[in-house]
């Protein structure tokens, strides 16, 4: 088991490494320097050449590479290439926590609306509330989440009179404003990825509710709540765990939409702005980073196996 | 008696040959049977024949060409009505018109990228399947790792970094080629490990065996024996990914804008502030975007359930 997770742990960065790589290569190669002067030249043309001096842009790229990941390894994530300027890193420790607020809040959110919705759609099957269920989950994965989000804000000012809160307020400060912000990019996240979850969770207990061991929980007596729950419902969690695992890349994509609606300074928005400003400096940053999230979670969903299912060993 | 049963027997075999692979005909597809076992898929395909035909035939339906001139008009931000159905925008254009020529391109780049990427996953999961070795690893590994970013961060790097540097096409602009590349690339690293999973499951058959003992070459056996046998899942894979890669184009447009009228663009910009006072801006274009990808995900999950019901939950 310290085996498997240290060979893990061993794996993620050189992952991460040749990732950068890849990243860095189909940036910086493609067209010579045409990005970099795109993004300068909307900067400022006049100090084109001053600009590239500063990120030695003139160099060849595997000498530019070895200048990144030198900084990496002593916490210099570079500046960014659009004014002004500023350190990636200062921007990333500024931002970072909110999208992960966000992402937790729609973690579980998730589960608390997947998971019920799953079980009930699978043992009632085929009756009137498995089939309303399923076209709510259905919508969860067909209706774009922007186009959600979007009503929301139409028809809570035409209704209500609301708006968004358009500036972001610490946890610690106010609590309830704070969660008054991030409780909608967190729903209409929240939405699409349970309704995905339930469909799996559906399928899952289907799967496990005809099986020969739930038979015998059944045949020597076992009441109907004790073989769902003890029985079906741990067998049927192992494949939901590895999606809710692989989900987490699809909140963090959808903070970028999630955030750009409802206006929250966190990393999706960041990803947005910067990638639309061709600023490439905070894009490789903001790709690994989560990257690395992403493969540390799939780290702790494989290691969380063993104890959804002590089969599992590594 | 040689000469006599040969010649019985060629004909017979043959007739034999046809009779075993012909369905009987209680078997064969009848559409109105499997409309009856599958409503969801039926309904399905009502929806999305209905949003392909009105798009394609969208010159016909009263509309006006976004892209032309006189679609400005003095009507602006008028609500729905019997001359402007969805109302119109702020320059007075007609959102009916912008919706069912949005469809032909949401239309088009989905089912362009979802080719794209089933079909060049497929072909990489092959080639990984077959050579093996440090191909496969090195194939796998960049999977993994591509797999670990937010697919939808990496289709908006590649879609930004490919636009600064591909040629404009003649059926495609360079935005709209940008598009289905990075959408395409979206896919890919999914279609290849299902495929490839596929792939080296059917190689340890039993029939891979015996073809290789009449001497039949990798080559042959790779497209005149695996690929056949892996067809079903392509296309479960294919309609699967479809309402997906319509979504995912629709984002893109959203969060990057678009020349084109696609959906998604309708949806973003400058119209965003007018929304409040004229919501049939907002609604109508995501409607039928919803309703869209709404069809394809029934029509693919029965597709599925038809095809090969054990794929349901693994994809």
């Amino acid at each position: 088991m310290w085996n498997y997770i240290i060979r893990r742990l061993i794996a993620i960065p050189l992952m991460l490494l040749v990732l950068s790589l890849v990243l860095f290569l189909l940036i910086w190669t493609l067209p010579g320097d045409a990005a970099f002067t795109a993004a300068l030249s909307i900067a400022d043309t006049v100090n084109l050449e001053k600009l590239q001096e500063r990120f030695g842009l003139d160099r060849p790229w595997y000498v530019q590479y070895g200048d990144w990941l030198g900084g990496i390894f002593v916490g210099d994530f570079g500046d960014s290439l659009t004014p002004p300027h500023d350190s990636v890193m200062g921007s990333v420790k500024e931002r970072l926590p909110k999208t992960l607020e966000v992402g937790l809040l729609t973690i579980i959110l998730s589960a608390v609306i997947s998971v019920p919705v799953g079980v009930i759609s699978a043992v009632r099957r085929n009756k009137p509330e498995d089939y309303l269920l399923r076209a709510g989950t259905i919508l969860g994965i067909s209706v774009p989440n922007f186009w959600t989000g979007t009503l929301i804000i139409i028809y809570a000012f035409v209704w209500f009179n609301w708006n968004p809160i358009q500036d972001w307020v610490e946890f610690t400060e106010d609590p309830l404003k704070n969660l008054a912000i991030v409780i909608f990019p967190a729903a209409i996240l929240a939405y699409s990825g349970a309704a995905y979850t339930a469909r799996i969770m559906r399928s899952a207990m289907l799967e496990v509710l005809y099986s020969d061991h739930v038979r015998t929980a059944r045949a020597k007596g076992l009441r109907e709540r004790v073989v769902i729950f003890r029985h079906v419902f741990r067998s049927a969690l192992i494949p939901v765990l590895t999606v809710v695992g692989l989900q987490l890349g699809t909140i963090l994509g959808g903070a970028i939409v999630a955030e750009q609606i409802f206006a929250i300074p966190g990393m999706g928005l960041f990803a947005l702005e910067r990638i639309v400003a061709r600023d490439y400096t905070a894009v490789l940053m903001i790709t690994m980073i989560f990257a690395a999230m992403f493969m540390f979670v799939t780290l702790l969903v494989d290691i969380l196996y063993t104890y959804v299912d002590p089969r599992i060993r590594y | 008696m040689s000469d006599a049963s040969e010649a019985v027997q060629r004909p017979a075999s043959e007739t034999l040959l046809e009779q075993e692979y012909a369905l009987p005909p209680e078997q064969r597809f009848n559409p109105l049977r499997w409309a009856r076992r599958e409503p969801a898929g039926a309904l399905g395909v009502v929806l999305i024949l209905v949003i392909g035909i009105m798009s394609g035939a969208a010159p016909l339906l009263n509309t006006t060409d976004p892209k032309s001139l006189e679609s400005f008009t003095s009507d602006n931000l008028v609500g729905p009505s019997s001359d402007y159905y969805f109302g119109t925008d702020r320059q007075g254009r007609d959102v009916w018109s912008s919706v069912l020529y949005g469809g032909r391109i949401s239309l088009k780049i989905g089912v362009v990228t979802v080719l794209v990427g089933t079909v060049g996953g497929t072909l990489l999961a092959l080639i990984a399947g077959f050579v093996g070795g440090p191909v496969d690893f090195g194939l796998s590994r960049v999977a993994d790792m591509l797999f670990a970013v937010p697919s939808l961060l990496l289709a908006m790097i590649l879609d930004v970094v490919l636009v600064d540097k591909l040629p404009d096409l003649p059926a495609l602009p360079a935005e709209e080629l940008a598009r289905v590349l990075a959408i395409a690339f979206f896919f890919m690293p999914g279609a290849f490990r299902i495929m490839r999973g596929s792939v080296l499951e059917q190689r340890s058959g039993q029939y891979v065996e015996a073809a290789t003992l009449i001497g039949a070459g990798q080559f042959r056996i790779m497209l005149r024996h695996i690929l056949p046998n892996i067809t079903g899942l392509v296309i479960v894979l294919t309609t699967i990914s479809l309402p997906a890669a319509i979504l995912t184009e629709a984002t893109l447009s959203f969060l990057l804008g678009s020349d084109a009228p696609s959906w998604g663009a309708e949806l973003s910009g400058d119209s965003r502030q007018f929304f409040k006072n004229a919501p049939w801006l907002a609604i109508f274009p995501g409607a039928a975007l919803a309703i869209t990808v709404f069809g394809f995900n029934m029509f693919g999950d029965s597709i599925r359930d038809t095809l090969d019901p054990r794929l349901r939950g693994r994809i």
